[in-house]
C-alpha cells in the first residue's frame, strides 16, 4: 500500500504560532504548559485532516516537536515588544513572593534591574533556545495525544475497488 | 508458550526500554532541578535563577499557587509539579501495565476520564467560579500527569523503529 504522508511542517507552524501567541501574552500564560500541548494536539489535528492514512503516534511526536519549536519561536519575538509588561508582571510576582519569603536575596533586584536594562542578544538566543527544547519535548508528547485522539481513519472495506 | 521461538530482549523491547528509561530519569531530573532551585537561593542564587528562569516558558511560577522548600518557592506551581510527579509515578508503573512489549497509546475514552478533573478545576479557576487550593491543583496534576507516559513512550518507540536496523523483522525471517 503505498502510503502518502503529508508535510508536517503548515500544522506545526499554524499549531506553533497559536501556542506560541497564547503563551507568550502576559495574562493568558497562567496555563502554563497547557498552550503548547492544546497547540501540538491542533498541530496533530491539522496534519490528521491532509492525511489520507491514519498517523502514527511517531507523526504526532513529530509534528508536535516542530509545533514546540515554532512556539518557542514565536513566544520570544512576542516577549521583545512586550518585555516592559512582562517585567512590570515579574516585579509584582517577586513583590508576592516576598510577603511569602523570609528573606529575599538582594540578587533578585539586580537581577530585575539588568532585566530592564535593555534587550541583549546573547541572552535572547539562549532564552530561545532553552524554551525551543523544552517546548519541543512538550510538544512532542501532545502531539502524540492528539495522534491518537484525532489521527485513527476508518479501514476500507476488505475486497472494495479503490480509485487510482 | 513454550517454545516461543522469540528472544526475550528483542531490539524492539530493547528500544521499549531505552525510551522508558529516558522517560523516568527526565522526569525524576525535573522534579529534582524544581525542588533545586529554592534549595540553591542561598548558597547560590545565580544558578537559582537560571534554574528559576528554566521553568519559566512553562509555568506562570505564581509564588502563592507554589509549594515552598526551604522557605522559597519551587520553580513551578503546585499543578505543574504535580504532573510531573503524576509522570514519574506513571512511568514507573507502565512495566506493570505494558512490560516492554510493542507500546501502544491509551483509548481516548481512558484519556478524556483522567482528562475531566483536571479540566474542570482549570476551567473553574480561569473563569472565576473558585479558586482551588493547591491540595487540589497538585492532585489533578498527578492524576493527568500518570497517563502521559503511556502517550510519550509510545510515541517515542514508534519514532525509533523507524530508525534503521531498530525495527525486528517479522516472524519467519521476512526481510
Amino acid at each position: 500500500m503505498n502510503e502518502q504522508r503529508p508535510r508536517v511542517l503548515t500544522p506545526a507552524l499554524v499549531g506553533g504560532a497559536a501556542a506560541g501567541i497564547l503563551s507568550g501574552l502576559p495574562f493568558l500564560n497562567c496555563l502554563c504548559c497547557f498552550w503548547i500541548i492544546g497547540g501540538s494536539m491542533l498541530a496533530a489535528y491539522l496534519l490528521a485532516k491532509e492525511s489520507p492514512v491514519s498517523l502514527k503516534a511517531g507523526d504526532g511526536a513529530l509534528v508536535g516537536a516542530l509545533a514546540g519549536i515554532s512556539a518557542a519561536v514565536v513566544d520570544s519575538l512576542i516577549g521583545i515588544p512586550l518585555a516592559g509588561i512582562k517585567l512590570a508582571v515579574m516585579r509584582r510576582m517577586f513583590e508576592r513572593m516576598a510577603e511569602f519569603a523570609n528573606e529575599m536575596p538582594s540578587g533578585w533586584e539586580a537581577w530585575l534591574d539588568r532585566s530592564g536594562a535593555g534587550f541583549s542578544v546573547a541572552l535572547f538566543f539562549i532564552g530561545l533556545f532553552l524554551t525551543a527544547a523544552i517546548f519541543a519535548a512538550v510538544g512532542a508528547l501532545g502531539g502524540i495525544i492528539g495522534a491518537s485522539l484525532f489521527g485513527r481513519k476508518p479501514q476500507p472495506p476488505q475486497g472494495a475497488n479503490v480509485a487510482p | 508458550m513454550r517454545g516461543d521461538p522469540r528472544p526475550v530482549m528483542t531490539k524492539e523491547r530493547r528500544a521499549v526500554f531505552a525510551v522508558w528509561l529516558l522517560a523516568l530519569v527526565g522526569s525524576v531530573g525535573l522534579v529534582l532541578l524544581t525542588l533545586a532551585a529554592p534549595a540553591l537561593r542561598s548558597r547560590s542564587p545565580g544558578l537559582s535563577a537560571l534554574l528559576y528562569a528554566v521553568f519559566a516558558p512553562l509555568c506562570h511560577q505564581d509564588p502563592g499557587r507554589c509549594f515552598h522548600y526551604a522557605g522559597y518557592p519551587l520553580a513551578v506551581c503546585g499543578r505543574c509539579l504535580g504532573i510531573d510527579i503524576g509522570f514519574v509515578l506513571g512511568t514507573l508503573l507502565y512495566p506493570l501495565a505494558r512490560r516492554f512489549s510493542r507500546p501502544f497509546p491509551p483509548g481516548v475514552r481512558a484519556f478524556l476520564l483522567i482528562s475531566l478533573p483536571v479540566s474542570m478545576d482549570v476551567a473553574g479557576n480561569v473563569l472565576g467560579f473558585w479558586s482551588s487550593p493547591i491540595g487540589v491543583r497538585f492532585a489533578t496534576g498527578v492524576l493527568w500527569g500518570a497517563i502521559l507516559p503511556a502517550y510519550f513512550i509510545s510515541g517515542m518507540c514508534e519514532l525509533a523503529t523507524r530508525i534503521p536496523g531498530i525495527r525486528n523483522p517479522p516472524p519467519g525471517g521476512a526481510a
